[in-house]
């Protein structure tokens, strides 16, 4: 394994706080809600391990031997790396398009999504498509989708999750630029509530449909 | 390339700025050296940070030297140098994008700008073909780029589609700096959203041109009279496109000027979207608001 103290990027003499600080840092970078629904969430999911790893290290390295270790790390931002979709639906040509989804054949999930009769295509079709449009990086083209999907079907956590987290990346909230924001950072905007509350929200859309 | 891919300075160290400067001047250096002077004139700060990002991916080693300007010899200047390839393959990249954006100009614009557009390209072309020597992939992929941009533009007006073409390109780019299999996918998800920003930032940019002078442009079928709103959907586009690519970028395995670039991903971005989407057109309208303004005052003494 790598130095813990080089995947955390600090010196071996730094403090306890500074550590801490480092890790909650690099946590926040590899957190899992970030990288929901990216292609490349397997790779965030080891350097979050990595990160974790080193942590844990460090700390039980400090506590002289570590034999009554159990802490740290591990707590909260471990686990949650969900990145597959669930067969919850009865539909079985979903069904195997969702399967097509997880694997990462889009192009063949796309083909599949093409193939069923406009007439016949319910909000879960235009999630599905959503979600293709979005992993081959057509951002436009999925958001409308999604929109549509929740519009078709407003009681569907799956498809609402997904759209207000979308809402939230349009916003700027967390990249770019925010342009409803008060930007010279004196006093709480009404919008930063706004998107606080609405973050809120969406982890707690997200934790549900986890389960 | 465009040049809105640079750092939001107030937000650098004098050292991390001066060190910025030091990749410019060297690229321009560089340039010149490998593909003949009059390439210098193509220097870009998005060319300076493709050479900083393909030395900082690659690993190589960079240093700096004390020198005189080329273009101005009584300012002292430092370069930077470095002795792998990242250098090189940003000059090409700059040279070719060049001779093909060139070759788009003569293709479709009026009379005068085409005959200054022959001329330019003649004097390009040796520059081109040491370029496409050293490096054929970028050549033939910037060459394919173009082709399937004409035709998207030609095909459907959808945003995603015509960002497309862009946005392969620059990741094919990216991806050909490693050859480890993992960093190979960051890059490329990277490079992706990284062309797809530039070619939305450029659309937004240029859509009130475009549309007097009858171009095409991605935005132009979501025009509504209030010019705020359409650009208040061309940044929402754009956060989206950012919100994909820092994680990606985050993931990357970045050996030196990680603080430069971390400024451009962080800062730099959000900051041209600022400037470019709302800042300038306010400037621009209170100049005209002024102007009107004063057209009343004269027409209110002549009244008089």
């Amino acid at each position: 394994m790598n130095d813990p103290y080089k995947v955390l990027g600090v010196t071996p003499s730094a403090s306890d706080a500074d550590i801490k600080k480092a890790y909650r840092e690099l946590a926040k970078k590899y957190h899992p809600d970030k990288y929901a629904d990216s292609p490349l969430a397997d790779l965030a999911s080891e350097k979050m391990k990595e990160v974790n790893e080193a942590y844990d290290q460090i700390v039980n390295e400090r506590k002289n031997g570590g034999a009554s270790y159990s802490n740290a790390g591990q707590s909260g931002y471990s686990s949650s790396y969900s990145s597959g979709y669930s067969y919850s639906g009865a539909d079985s040509v979903y069904n195997r398009i969702r399967k097509m989804i997880n694997d990462g054949l889009f192009v063949q999930a796309e083909q599949e999504l093409s193939g069923i009769a406009s007439g016949s295509r319910g909000a879960e079709w235009y999630y599905l498509m959503g979600v293709v449009y979005y992993r081959k990086g057509f951002l436009e083209d999925a958001y409308n989708y999604f929109q549509t999907a929740c519009q078709m079907d407003p009681a569907n956590v799956e498809y609402r999750a997904m759209f207000s987290r979308i809402q939230q990346q349009r916003s700027g909230a967390q990249n770019g630029y925010n342009a409803n924001a008060n930007t010279n950072g004196s006093g709480c905007s009404c919008a930063d509530c706004c998107d606080c509350i609405s973050c809120l929200l969406c982890t707690d859309c997200l934790c549900s449909s986890c389960r | 390339m465009f040049g809105y891919l640079r750092p939001e300075s107030s937000e650098l160290k004098v050292r991390e700025h001066e060190l910025y400067k030091s990749v410019y001047c060297g690229l321009c250096k560089s340039m010149g050296k490998d593909y003949g002077i009059i390439t210098r004139l193509t220097l870009s700060y998005d060319c300076t940070l493709l050479a900083m990002f393909a030395i900082s991916v690659k690993g190589e080693c960079s240093h700096v030297k004390d020198g005189r300007c080329v273009v101005n010899p009584v300012k002292k200047c430092r370069f930077c140098s470095s002795e792998g390839e990242g250098f090189h393959f940003a000059g090409a990249v700059s040279v070719i994008m060049t001779y093909y954006k060139l070759l788009d100009t003569i293709a479709d614009s009026g009379f005068f700008k085409r005959t200054a557009a022959r001329i330019l390209k003649a004097m390009f072309r040796h520059s081109y073909k040491r370029a496409e020597k050293a490096y054929p992939d970028i050549a033939a992929s910037v060459k394919a780029a173009l082709d399937r941009q004409f035709k998207a533009e030609n095909d459907d007006s959808r945003i995603d589609s015509a960002a497309d073409p862009t946005a392969s390109l620059l990741s094919e780019l990216c991806r050909s700096l490693s050859q480890d299999e993992a960093q190979k996918r960051i890059l490329g998800t990277f490079g992706y959203f990284l062309g797809r920003w530039i070619y939305i930032m450029d659309a937004a940019d240029d859509l009130e041109k475009d549309i007097k002078h009858d171009n095409f442009n991605p935005f132009r079928k979501n025009v509504s009279d209030d010019i705020e709103q359409t650009m208040n959907y061309c940044n929402d586009v754009l956060n989206m496109t950012v919100s994909q690519l820092v994680p990606a970028y985050d993931l990357l395995e970045l050996n030196s000027y990680k603080e430069i670039l971390d400024n451009v991903m962080y800062y730099g971005l959000s900051f041209q979207q600022k400037h470019c989407l709302f800042d300038k057109r306010k400037r621009k309208k209170c100049k005209n608001k002024e102007k009107d303004y004063f057209a009343y005052l004269s027409n209110g003494d002549k009244r008089s």
